[in-house]
């Protein structure tokens, strides 16, 4: 009896212990590879998820936005196929899924997005509590708009792990959707449509397009500084003309090389109604702060008073954004690149510049207020056929 | 007159023959701690296993055997309080053989301080790093108390570093060549094995070294040292590992001339206070020593502690606000269901190491000692390429990120207010129960990444290995010229050469890795050859290396260290005072060598065709170079010191030490980046080191104190710190120079009866001191994928200007505008503590009972936060709000501690004995008392106003609630 005693009481005085089983585990030899996740169906839901209610499609969806942003409740449910990927670095912290009806930009708030979401793998949204909104006439699902005083945009990230996890389901990977021709009638279409344009957020083709000779580019001399419309003097305006740029971005290294060469030295400075173009005091080679009355507000760049806006930008230098103008037929396509992305600094086709020769290419048509725009998912020798 | 001088001489001889058939063995017998007589001593003559004579020692210490015949023998000594000691000796030509002093070792009642005692805090990614000092107790009341019960806030000896305290092995300094850090994980386990070591204290002169200004250490190690018999224990604790269990066999010298020693133990296990830490760790020790005669003697060790154990990271206080828990780790989670840590140290490095002892007569004897370090050290990591950030406690993943305030008040300049996503981040961490693939390492996320890749790995485990090889050579000796003087010197070398290189140690699932730096893809994406790790490879083939388990990547590079010195003492003794000074002279020097060239610093082209390559490839030359042989850092070393004894009445001595010590700075504080390059330190400068100390001592009667008040600066010190910045997405290397400290307090320790209740000793300790800095040194900060050294904004006499080399103006002191100063402290240990208890002993049984008290520890700064740049904020005015907000150093709050020791021992049949020593400590369960921390080295500068920076939020280390440890032991 003395014997059973003692060791009952060992055994209990050992699984007492916290988490006893638990600390042996690496001890006792590596845990075996992981196994693969179990995709999602209709039919075979994971534990703890929503069950399905209703289906919407994109489109369906898309048609509850009315100009302010909706916050979807109940069980509500879109499914589609990933078609972008941020691999080139050109698409950040967001994902398009598509469906028969349409395309959608999903907010996404993570990076490298494309290790998690393959091409073509079918994604179950549940939409409870997710918010539909708009960028710049552009639809998209997110969250509800952060709460704080300079908040300017609809939806916020989808990027807390646990709200993705009860909202974003992985599907099987299957082949991925092919992108549709669209011709300049149905990108009219589209823009006049506005928000419930077919073609925002969806994998397309247009061919034949012809340079328009003419880029976009909205570069902040100190981006640490405010750089709002109130503060134009920390704006400085790449447009009507492609200002020597010849590559589809500018990389900060690129960027710098620009400035290097003198190619942006007559670059305006300002915004909207305030602008300083060569003729003003405050243009990209001149002093940022000349001490008359007109450019006082740009004292805000401080210390660095003393140099040019041009020392401004190169001191400050990042990567840029570049909207080069095509056209289709009369309307204007912007192909817009990030100078992260990985093809930044490719130098887009001679002939296709000097408009002797067109391109079909392939990306995500998006909208920004009223004129289409396009983002290439892939690199440019993929997704951009010059002939 | 003849006849009457050969008279006298063949009456010499006659009364020298007749003493010769008298031989003995006289000596005194002493504590080692303050070195006076030990009283009442037992001593037992023995020869040949039989008991041939007893006595006891007089009230000096004093003793004497008398009448014995010429032959060996041995000695046994005990005596209340003191670990038995055996010696062996030989009676030859009727002589009395003079053991001088038989030191006797009190008993530690606990077990030893080891490695092992220290939590291993992860801070390879965080530019600090946090490496505790063992105060080695036995031999000092001081040490003997604060050594055991101060090592659970990490307690660091007049608040110095912990690469300042010398540790030597047979006679060899052992201090990390690269770090100077003690090596002491390396014989962790082995306990039996280096139980025997002498020990110094601050600037106090060693025989085995010449020892530093904060003790020095000297593990004795050969066969010969360890304590004769079969030993056995087990040990469970509860704090960092469930068992140990370790055996030891020594023979002693035997009568062949040989002895033999054995080691092993094994420590495995988990604990209940750090998920995630473990340890699957074995250590073995084999030893002989072979007697050649009567002068010489050759020691063979060989050892090693061939293991793994988890490592423990530190999170921010809202991290364990939110779990309810000080001790979450959040280096593990759970893979399958099981558990698995990302960051183990895994380690096999054994020792070997040769000695000859040769000691021709009683006034001269020298150590001759060959050791070589060799084998593996790699610590595991997530590496990951072009994928989320895998930590579960990263900043974007807590409720801070999605509601921000300061001070934990909202404040909208902070830009972050979303209830739904703070709502969310906060239940999750709140209910981590629910959600452990979200609070801890979701590896089945990780696996099934890569599973989606089709073969190339987005998450790895590395393993950065830092593998020594590491030859030393030391040489002491011994010489008494005259009866009141003696002699000490010594030279020593080093060759070291020691690889740093990451691998591929698991691909998690996936098929390969390639070898490219994702770090340098931000920037570099349209250079492919900027990208590339091993830039040789990528143009012999066209493409980066494919990497599978066990390849080598990201960096390879030695650094080469040499070193040699001498050193020499003399102590000469003038009735009650004597005096010992000496000197030390060396010289180091070392270099990083690149194994592997990096596009981004490729250097200048090895020669012609490398050059036609590299243009025809785009490659652009550059100045630094991540490939060959950097400059050679050289420095020529010294120090003297100068130590004053004055022994008063036989049981009080007053004794003081003054010291000077030009050292060269360590490697890893010179290199910028020596991942990724040559480059170092401008202008290097060796540490200066000015350390005095004045002490009284009294020991008699069982009652032992010490007091001592202390004076140390240490000038021009230099310091590298490698943290990883997800903003920069790379290591940023901040470089600092010209730190300047100040050391000075007071140190008491002491033990007395208490006269009331008969074995009822009080004791404690006392340690105030404070450890400031006293300069404010300069930063210069570089990225790994950039050549360009940072400009931060600076205030020069012309206002605002750019600058490199940037003051780092509030280091020393917070001066705001008006005038008021605030000091910063040295920081992590604790500048008050102060321990009080009582201690029973009798027969065979000990209880101790301590109470502790903390106070004045202080946070780890980082130097950014030091500047004019951070202090600013983007508008350039500075307020003395931003400055008190910026530039606070944080004091930790004070901790009050309760510990117990309980022990007892059983003597069976005479032969064996049984015996068991618990140890509880922190038996209030305080379990908020911070042990350590750093500040991130970073600034939240997208602030809605661009007119001010705010901090991210430190993270700390806590020490463990009630803990315990359980020894059961037996010896025969």
């Amino acid at each position: 009896m003395k014997k059973i005693i003692v060791i009952l009481a060992a055994a209990a005085a050992l699984v007492s212990c916290r988490s006893l089983i638990e600390e042996w585990q690496p001890v006792l030899g590596d845990p075996k590879p992981s196994a693969q996740y179990v995709p999602y169906t209709d039919s075979n839901l994971p534990p703890n998820s929503p069950a399905i209610g209703s289906y919407k499609t994109i489109k369906e969806l898309k048609t509850l936005y009315k100009g302010t942003p909706l916050s979807v409740s109940g069980n509500v449910w879109i499914k589609g196929k990933v078609i972008s990927s941020d691999v080139t670095g050109n698409i950040y912290r967001e994902v398009y899924i598509q469906d028969e009806t349409g395309g959608i930009d999903l907010k996404l708030g993570k990076s490298s997005l494309y290790s998690e979401y393959a091409l073509g793998q079918t994604l179950y949204v549940y939409c409870d509590d997710l918010t539909l909104g708009a960028y710049n006439g552009m639809p998209q699902l997110g969250l509800a708009a952060d709460e704080t005083s300079s908040n300017e945009y609809e939806t916020s990230y989808i990027d807390l792990q646990t709200i993705i996890d009860q909202h974003v389901f992985k599907g099987e990977v299957g082949t991925p959707i092919a992108p549709e021709v669209v011709d300049e009638a149905k990108v009219k279409a589209a823009i006049s449509a506005g928000f419930t344009g077919e073609l925002w957020g969806k994998l397309v083709t247009i061919k034949g397009l012809k340079y328009g000779n003419q880029i976009f580019a909205l570069v902040y001399p100190n981006p640490n500084l405010p750089h709002k419309s109130a503060n134009p003097e920390n704006r400085v305006f790449l447009s009507e003309s492609t200002w020597g740029i010849k590559t589809w971005s500018l990389s900060k290294a690129k960027y710098i090389e620009m400035l290097d060469s003198g190619a942006l030295d007559q670059a305006e400075v300002g915004s909207g109604a305030t602008r300083y173009g060569p003729g003003s005091v405050c243009f990209v080679v001149r002093k940022a702060l000349t001490g008359t009355a007109q450019e006082s507000r740009i004292e805000a760049f401080g210390m660095d008073a003393d140099l040019t806006y041009k020392e401004v930008m190169k001191k400050y230098a990042t990567a840029n954004y570049v909207s080069h103008y095509f056209k289709l037929g009369s309307t204007d396509i912007q192909v817009r690149t990030s100078g992260y992305a990985k093809f930044a600094d490719q130098v887009l086709d001679a002939g296709l510049l000097s408009g002797g020769k067109s391109a079909d290419i392939t990306g995500i048509m998006t909208i920004y207020s009223g004129a289409a725009q396009f983002t290439l998912v892939d690199a440019p020798e993929t997704s951009v056929k010059v002939y | 007159m003849a006849k009457r001088i050969l008279l006298t001489i063949a009456a010499m001889f006659s009364a020298a023959l007749l003493f010769a058939q008298t031989g003995g063995v006289k000596g005194t017998v002493i504590n080692r701690n303050g070195r006076q007589g030990v009283e009442k001593a037992k001593l037992v003559l023995l020869k040949d296993a039989a008991t041939i004579g007893t006595t006891v020692s007089d009230k000096d210490g004093e003793f004497v055997f008398r009448g014995l015949p010429d032959g060996m023998y041995s000695l046994v000594v005990t005596a209340p309080d003191f670990l038995e000691t055996q010696i062996d000796f030989a009676v030859v030509d009727g002589l009395v053989k003079n053991l001088f002093n038989v030191g006797l070792t009190s008993i530690q009642h606990v077990t030893d301080l080891d490695d092992d005692s220290f939590a291993a805090f992860d801070m390879d990614d965080s530019g600090f790093n946090d490496n505790p000092t063992i105060l080695f107790g036995s031999n000092d009341v001081f040490n003997n108390i604060a050594g055991y019960n101060f090592s659970s806030v990490r307690f660091r000896a007049r608040g110095y570093a912990s690469e300042s305290q010398e540790v030597y092995l047979a006679g060899v300094k052992l201090n990390d060549a690269i770090t100077g850090y003690g090596p002491f994980s390396l014989w962790s386990g082995l306990n039996e094995a280096t139980r025997s070591k002498d020990t110094v204290n601050g600037a106090e002169f060693a025989d085995f070294g010449f020892g530093g200004y904060n003790g020095a250490t000297n593990i004795f190690g050969t066969a010969s040292q360890m304590r004769k018999g079969l030993r056995g224990s087990v040990l469970t604790n509860s704090t960092l590992y469930r068992l140990r269990l370790m055996g030891s066999y020594a023979t002693g010298m035997q009568d062949n001339g040989w002895a033999f020693a054995v080691n092993v133990s094994a420590r495995l296990g988990g604990n209940d206070w750090i998920d995630g830490v473990y340890y699957k760790s074995l250590a073995y020790y084999l030893a002989a020593d072979k007697v050649f005669d009567d002068a010489n003697m050759l020691s063979f060790v060989f050892f090693a502690t061939p293991g793994e154990r988890g490592a423990q990271n530190a999170s921010t206080q809202e991290v364990y606000d939110l779990m309810g828990d000080n001790m979450y780790n959040s280096n593990w989670g759970y893979q399958g269901g099981k558990v698995r840590n990302a960051r183990v140290r895994k380690t096999n490095e054994p020792i070997a190491f040769v000695k000859w002892e040769y000691k021709p007569s009683e006034e001269f004897e020298s150590n001759l000692t060959l050791l070589y370090r060799f084998g593996k050290n790699g610590y595991t990591a997530l590496d990951w390429y072009d994928a989320q950030d895998p930590r579960p406690d990263y900043y974007r993943n807590l409720p801070s990120y999605f509601y921000g305030t300061v001070g934990g008040v909202y404040n909208d300049d902070l830009n972050r207010n979303n209830p739904m996503k703070y709502g969310w981040s906060q239940w999750v961490w709140q209910h981590s129960g629910q959600y452990p693939e979200l609070t801890h390492i979701n590896w089945d996320r990780l696996y099934n990444v890569n599973y989606l890749q089709g073969g190339r790995s987005k998450y790895i485990q590395e393993q950065r290995h830092v593998d020594q090889s590491d030859l030393n050579m030391a040489y002491s000796f011994k010489y008494r010229p005259l009866a009141n003087v003696d002699v000490a010197g010594g030279l020593s070398a080093r060759i070291n050469n020691t690889e740093y290189y990451k691998k591929v140690a698991d691909l998690l699932g996936g098929e390969y890795f390639v070898d490219v730096d994702n770090f340098a893809e931000r920037e570099f994406a349209a250079t492919p050859y900027k990208l590339q790790n091993d830039l040789d490879y990528y143009l012999a083939n066209g493409q980066a290396r494919t990497l599978h388990e066990g390849d080598k990547y990201g960096y390879d590079y030695m650094a080469k260290v040499r070193s040699f010195g001498g050193w020499v003492t003399g102590t000469t003794v003038l009735g009650k005072l004597s005096i010992a000074a000496g000197g030390r002279l060396g010289y180091e020097s070392f270099w990083r060598e690149g194994l592997m060239r990096k596009g981004l610093f490729p250097g200048q082209p090895e020669n012609d065709a490398m050059a036609a390559q590299w243009i025809n490839e785009g490659i652009e030359p550059t100045a630094e170079t991540s490939y060959g042989k950097s400059n050679v850092a050289k420095f020529i070393t010294y120090a003297g010191k100068l130590n004053l004894n004055y022994v008063i009445g036989g049981n009080r001595r007053m004794y003081a030490n003054v010291g000077y010590f030009s050292d060269a700075p360590k490697f890893n504080q010179v290199f910028l980046s020596p991942r990724t390059r040559n480059s170092m330190v401008q202008d290097l400068k060796t540490v200066k080191t000015f350390s005095s100390d004045v002490n009284w001592q009294y020991s008699a009667q069982g009652i032992n104190v010490r007091a001592t008040a202390y004076y140390t600066t240490i000038k021009d010190q230099s310091k590298v710190m490698s943290a990883f910045d997800d903003l920069q997405n790379a290591f940023s290397n901040f470089a600092l120079s010209g730190i300047n400290q100040r050391h000075m307090g007071v140190e008491l320790g002491f033990k007395f009866p208490t006269y009331i209740i008969p074995d009822l000793s009080l004791q404690g300790v006392v340690a105030y001191g404070q450890y400031v800095y006293t300069s404010n040194p300069v930063m210069t900060q570089t990225v790994d994928n950039n050549a360009e050294i940072i400009q931060y904004p600076i205030i020069s006499p012309d206002g605002w200007t750019n600058s490199t080399v940037v003051p780092v103006r509030y280091w020393a002191q917070t001066n705001l505008m008006d005038g008021t100063k605030k000091q910063h402290y040295v920081p992590t240990t604790p500048q008050t503590a102060i321990s009080l208890g009582l201690a029973w002993n009798h027969n065979y049984w000990f209880i101790d009972g301590d109470v502790e008290y903390f106070d004045r520890a202080y946070l780890d700064m980082n130097p950014l936060y030091r500047t004019d740049y951070a202090v600013a904020g983007l508008d350039n005015a500075i307020t003395n709000e931003e400055i008190e907000y910026m530039t606070e150093q944080e004091r930790f709050a004070p901790a009050v501690l309760f510990n117990i020791s309980v022990g007892k021992s059983w003597f069976i049949q005479r032969k064996y004995q049984l015996g068991f020593s618990f140890n509880g400590k922190n038996l209030l369960n305080n379990r908020s008392v911070k042990t350590g921390g750093y500040e991130q080295t970073r600034l939240v500068d997208n602030t809605v106003s661009k007119e001010r920076f705010y901090r991210f939020d430190p993270k700390y280390f806590y020490m463990a609630g009630t803990n315990y440890m359980l020894n059961i032991y037996f010896r025969f």
